[in-house]
């Protein structure tokens, strides 16, 4: 069974916002609604200067603790590590969007569900690569499987020494190159 | 469920197959049940994305005839199978509660009404006959952002009328830049090798912010090389992710690096002898002049350590000829200051130093495919225009392709032109100050826009002719330059949603017809397309099926590039620019505007999710601007701790033609003393809810002034005071 | 922040519900002839549960629009939402039967009170627990904050039907003397548990100290020392305390009378306050 991860490689982003407009659109999201949020980091003294844009969405974290937290089972994991909410049990409590480490839990308008990035699950299987991935101008999005040596992902994060974000806080199958 | 399998030749080849079937599916948002069931036609449509005037080839998918996604076509050279931002975002048009979906004509009170299609051709054909008899053709203009129909029918409709006035955008985007490039090389561009490139060096351009997404995987691709990527920029631009070197510069004076640059080639004998014996005219006037800017005189105009300029002009040296000076856009000398077309040529002749031209992994100029001659019955040629374009005269080193389009807005105030039309064009946004160009239209008898919303140049004209948006539209075939050559096409995804919208071919027809030269457009847009494919070997069938056809091209091959200048050598000396009254020989020429004690330099750029003033209203990318503040000024932090200004406060900026409020942006990430305002704001058409009132429009602080010789807008000859505004 | 005031009201009411129901149950043992009081609390208990869960499922927007998803809020229970759903489910049903029986004028048995009364200090728990396990925010991520909410919520429970027996039954009411120390008691120990936890938090994070400073010093401190501290604490702490451990005599004035029922207000707008400030000052930690 696949375990499925994505690497963000910050040192390619230029914040073009591709990969939000585009889950946006496949997601049927509304223009003020987004599962990729962006962090902008502004690092030293002028002239020396880093700036980075970093893009953050569900980590699909192991033992996520929106999943802990959710009283319905809205929230689950599937065998390949997917964090996804099945929209017909979830209440809308937010309980999910305070146990969040990272903030990415959105509420949808329309129904009022918690959602949030899902790898562009069609009902049986992720995105093939998911939407943003898919149209990242750079190549800073690299997704696949963590568990295949083989795979691209681990590749790159071999090559790369990728991290996730916050290990203090979560197990996340994100890795970021900063 | 069914995908359309024919229609597959636009994907990314097998693998992509797979990966575009699953994003079919995708694309419904499965998980919701009721939506996924009710999913019937999938059908994919090849066009070319309208976001930016790059027009990257997509494919646009639709479920039931309502676009559901759009992703970037695998085989076009600019898009590379991805899509930006503002790509996805403007593929959303159609959709946007801010369009215009009828005629509209102006009332006596200053509003606007609606008025029949065929009552706004019979009187705008009226009112231009009557131009036509009063003052004849000279008095007609036409004004557009180059779009695949549009260059065509714009130009053949103001021709057809016998003008020979049309103009582009480019006075007020890269005319200065384009020219002073063809004054140098003969070329109105070049490209960078950025595959084998050792080392590059950007003058203000990011492609970053400015995306066309083959430039940023080329750059990405050459920073995992290993090459040296230097910015020289007053802010740290986006682009710095991929970059090595960071050369915070006094906005207007980058020519003075580049000639700090070349001094140190010439005098410590660093450049390429074979090239400049060989391949140019003029070096020993060049040399000469050059001797006088040294790093230290560069040093104290532009503020870059003399070390430092000598450090990179060695540096460059050692990777030549694998290196280059980018060739840039807009940026910083596109059109922004007194010396920009001076300062493309220095950044041409700092590669001819380096001997980078043609070279691997240095500057490169390539060709462009074009359409060879089609049936003259069914597509009559125009009788020759005799009159010369309007501005040519006073601004001779302006493009022939372009013009520059001041001249329009000078020719209104002196009654010289007295009907304006404007296709895709906020020319009073953007092009020179906003209230000028509002005085000088005020006086044309007739101003026409035709546009896919309530633009402000619309609010300014007399009639208002709607579009329909990109996806709703066929258009003529783009031909593509470049190391290989491509054509592609705009095929409609999807039904128009306002059927009292028209698409520019049969605007344009209409138009000609009210005005008495409809014979010259008695064909289909499709007509058209497909005797002009046929001349290069293809057809809008071939087209429809595989989205972008690559033509057959002599194999690009490095080497010395034929320079098609009148000498047919590098020109370190122009006769053109002699006879313009400027200095033949590649030199300096200073900024015109200084800011005086206290004030500020203003610099203005894009921002990657928009283009121009074009996208401000769009739903998706507004909603981006707005969570991010994206209009806010950015102010160095230390010119804010001087004037007690804290981040998200609101301060008053002010030049001598314009005062405004907008929120503070405080950062390391600019220049002390220089401004950064992003130049998509400001809105002021209330027919565009989003984008009126949002943040401040660079243009309304810039008094009206053209750069010699090439009549380019200088758009950052200003200098400004700020002010804390109390809450 | 996630929450809002909808919550916050949720979290004081539920807490206030169990609180009243205890403060029923303390007077029936104690003070038999008070039935003003002790009839207060039972029926103080399921309707404000019954409000509080109201404003839950008003804010909870997906549930609302299809309510029979309620019914998998059972369905975790690893998640302590779920456990106070148990928990809400035998207290509300209890408080419910015994203010029923009460309107009855019937008994309520010793078991159904003893049933309400584990259940009631489970639901008070629980609302500190529910925000106490979000590791995300040290505000709430600490072991104080559910002993802060018990206190708090017996508190309010107490306020609230001491409100409807100054009122109505004053004359025995001011003759109770151990729910008048037992409030003044539990002001001071909210205080005490209150000032432990900011310094906790304060000392154990950034966020936390940023979410403290918020509180004390920043956006929301005109809430916290006026509303909170001084409305909600200190006030009723001295109205309530000079009696009870001053003067030691029985007050009979309608100034007094005034007086103390701004001190039981107070203790009402404190608790509402604590649970709105803890859901708005907290901040997550940083991960970038």
């Amino acid at each position: 069974m696949a375990r499925y991860g994505m690497l963000i490689n910050t040192k390619k982003c230029v914040g073009c916002f591709a990969c939000r407009v585009a889950c946006q659109m496949a997601n049927g999201l509304q223009s003020d609604e987004s599962f990729i949020h962006f962090k902008e980091e502004e690092t030293g003294v002028y002239p020396n200067v880093h700036a980075e844009v970093v893009p953050v969405q569900c980590m699909h974290c192991e033992n996520a603790p929106c999943q802990q937290v959710c009283p319905t089972h809205a929230t689950y994991t599937t065998d390949s590590g997917v964090v996804l909410v099945d929209e017909n049990k979830c209440i809308g409590c937010k309980y999910c969007m305070a146990a969040c480490p990272y903030g990415v839990r959105i509420a949808i308008k329309e129904t009022g569900v918690i959602e949030k990035c899902r790898f562009c699950w069609d009902g049986s299987e992720v995105g093939n690569p998911p939407r943003c991935v898919n149209t990242c101008i750079s190549g800073a999005r690299v997704f696949g499987d963590l568990d295949d040596p083989n795979s691209d992902i681990s590749q790159e994060i071999a090559a790369t020494n990728a991290r996730p974000l916050a290990s203090h806080l979560t197990d996340a199958k994100i890795y970021y190159v900063r | 469920m069914s995908s359309n399998t024919t229609r597959r030749g636009f994907l990314k080849g097998a693998a992509a197959t797979a990966a575009v079937a699953t994003a079919g599916i995708c694309a419904l948002a499965p998980w919701r049940h009721s939506e996924a069931e009710a999913a019937g036609n999938v059908v994919q449509t090849p066009s070319l994305c309208n976001g930016c005037s790059s027009k990257c080839g997509l494919v646009a998918t639709t479920v039931d005839g309502k676009l559901k996604t759009v992703e970037g076509m695998g085989d076009h050279p600019y898009s590379k199978g991805t899509l930006c931002g503002r790509g996805h975002g403007t593929a959303q048009w159609a959709y946007s509660d801010g369009r215009l979906t009828q005629p509209m004509k102006r009332t006596a009170d200053g509003g606007f009404e609606p008025i029949s299609w065929d009552a706004a051709f019979e009187e705008i054909g009226q009112t231009v006959k009557g131009i036509l008899a009063e003052s004849g053709p000279e008095a007609l203009a036409i004004i557009q952002d180059p779009r695949p129909s549009g260059k065509y029918y714009s130009k053949r409709f103001i021709n057809a009328l016998g003008s020979a006035n049309i103009y582009t955008h480019a006075a007020a985007c890269n005319l200065s830049k384009e020219s002073g490039i063809q004054q140098a090389t003969g070329a109105q561009n070049f490209s960078v090798d950025f595959g084998n490139t050792k080392m590059v060096v950007f003058i203000g351009r990011s492609y970053g912010d400015g995306i066309r997404p083959s430039s940023v995987k080329s750059l990405a691709q050459a920073a995992d090389n290993g090459a040296r990527i230097v910015l020289v920029d007053p802010r740290l631009n986006n682009t710095n992710v991929m970059a090595t070197d960071w050369v915070p510069i006094k906005p207007g004076f980058d020519i003075a690096l580049l000639l700090a640059i070349a001094n140190v080639l010439v005098t410590e004998d660093l450049y390429d002898h074979d090239f400049v014996e060989e391949s140019c005219v003029g070096f020993p006037e060049f040399a000469q002049q050059v001797a006088q800017y040294t790093p230290e005189w560069a040093e104290k105009l532009c503020d870059v350590p003399a070390d430092r300029i000598t450090e990179l002009a060695h540096a460059l040296a050692e990777a030549a000829p694998a290196c280059a000076i980018e060739s840039s856009w807009r940026a910083a000398f596109g059109c922004a200051y007194q010396n920009s077309f001076e300062t493309a040529r220095v950044v041409c002749a700092v590669n001819a130093l380096l001997g980078s031209w043609g070279q691997k992994g240095g500057a490169l100029i390539t060709s462009s495919p074009k359409t060879g001659e089609v049936d003259e019955v069914k597509f009559p040629k125009l009788p020759k225009v005799q009159a010369k374009r309007l501005g040519d005269t006073e601004y001779p080193l302006a493009l022939s392709g372009t013009g520059t389009n001041l001249a329009v807005l000078n020719g209104c105030n002196d009654g010289t032109v007295q009907g304006v039309f404007f296709y895709n064009s906020n020319a009073v946004q953007g092009y020179a100050q906003p209230a000028k160009w509002r005085e000088a239209l005020a006086k044309a008898k007739l101003v026409v826009t035709i546009d896919v919303q309530m633009s402000e140049t619309a609010l300014a004209s007399h009639y208002v002719l709607p579009e329909c948006t990109v996806l709703e539209r066929m258009e003529l075939p783009e031909f593509i330059g470049g190391k290989k050559h491509y054509v592609a096409m705009r095929f409609p995804a999807i039904e128009r949603i306002y059927p009292d919208t028209k698409s520019c071919d049969e605007i344009f027809a209409g138009l000609a017809q009210a005005c008495g030269v409809g014979q010259y457009f008695d064909f289909t847009v499709e007509e058209l397309a497909d005797a002009q494919l046929a001349t290069v070997g293809t057809s809008v069938a071939e087209l429809r099926e595989k989205g972008i056809v690559e033509l057959p091209t002599a194999k690009f091959e490095y080497g010395t590039p034929a320079f098609k200048t009148p000498t047919e050598k590098f020109q370190f000396t122009s006769q053109a620019v002699a006879d313009a009254g400027l200095n033949p020989v590649i030199g300096y020429v200073p900024r015109l505007v200084e800011p005086a004690e206290g004030e500020f330099y203003l610099v203005g750029g894009k921002q990657s999710i928009h283009s121009h003033t074009m996208t401000l209203n769009l739903e998706a990318l507004n909603a981006i601007s707005r969570e991010h503040d994206m209009q806010r000024l950015w102010m160095a932090a230390s010119d804010a701790a001087a004037l007690g200004v804290a981040d998200g406060d609101t301060v008053e900026v002010s030049s001598s033609e314009h005062a405004g409020q907008v929120s503070v942006k405080v950062t390391e990430r600019v220049k002390p003393g220089v401004l950064f305002l992003p130049t998509h704001y400001g809105g002021s058409s209330q027919y565009q809810s989003r984008a009126n009132g949002y943040g401040l429009n660079m243009m309304d602080f810039i008094p009206l002034h053209l750069e010699p010789g090439v009549g380019s807008t200088m758009s950052q000859e200003v200098a400004v005071k700020v002010r804390k505004v109390e809450a | 922040m996630v929450w809002g005031s909808m919550i916050a009201w949720y979290l004081f009411l539920a807490g206030a519900s169990a609180g009243a129901f205890l403060t029923s149950a303390f007077v029936e043992a104690k003070y038999p002839d008070s039935t003003v009081m002790r009839i207060a609390g039972r029926l103080i208990a399921p309707v404000f549960l019954g409000i509080g869960l109201l404003m839950l499922m008003l804010d909870a927007e997906a549930g609302l629009h299809n309510p029979l998803r309620f019914f998998y809020l059972i369905m975790n229970p690893g998640s302590v939402m779920t456990l106070g759903v148990y928990c809400i489910c035998v207290f509300f049903p209890v408080a419910l039967a015994a203010a029923v029986l009460e309107v009855l004028k019937r008994p309520v048995p010793k078991w159904l009170t003893w049933t309400g009364i584990v259940s009631a200090f489970c639901v008070a728990a629980y609302t500190g627990f529910l925000l106490g396990v979000v590791k995300a925010c040290p505000l709430w991520n600490n072991a104080i904050l559910p002993i802060l909410f018990v206190v708090s919520a017996l508190s309010a429970g107490l306020a609230v039907t001491s409100l409807v027996g100054l009122i109505l039954d004053r004359k025995r009411f001011e003759q109770m003397w151990l729910v008048k120390k037992g409030h003044v008691i539990l002001s001071a120990v909210e205080m005490v548990v209150l000032f432990t936890m900011l310094v906790i938090v304060s000392s154990g994070s950034i966020e936390g100290a940023a979410s403290v400073q918020s509180l004390l010093t920043g956006e929301y401190a005109p809430m916290f020392w006026g509303g909170l501290v001084l409305l909600g604490l200190v006030a009723p702490f001295a109205i309530e305390g000079y009696p009870v451990f001053i003067t030691r005599k029985v007050e009979t004035s309608t100034t007094s009378m005034v007086v103390s029922v701004i001190g039981e207000s107070g203790v009402l707008v404190g608790g509402f306050l604590l649970r709105l400030l803890v859901i708005m000052a907290a901040l997550p930690v940083m991960y970038l």
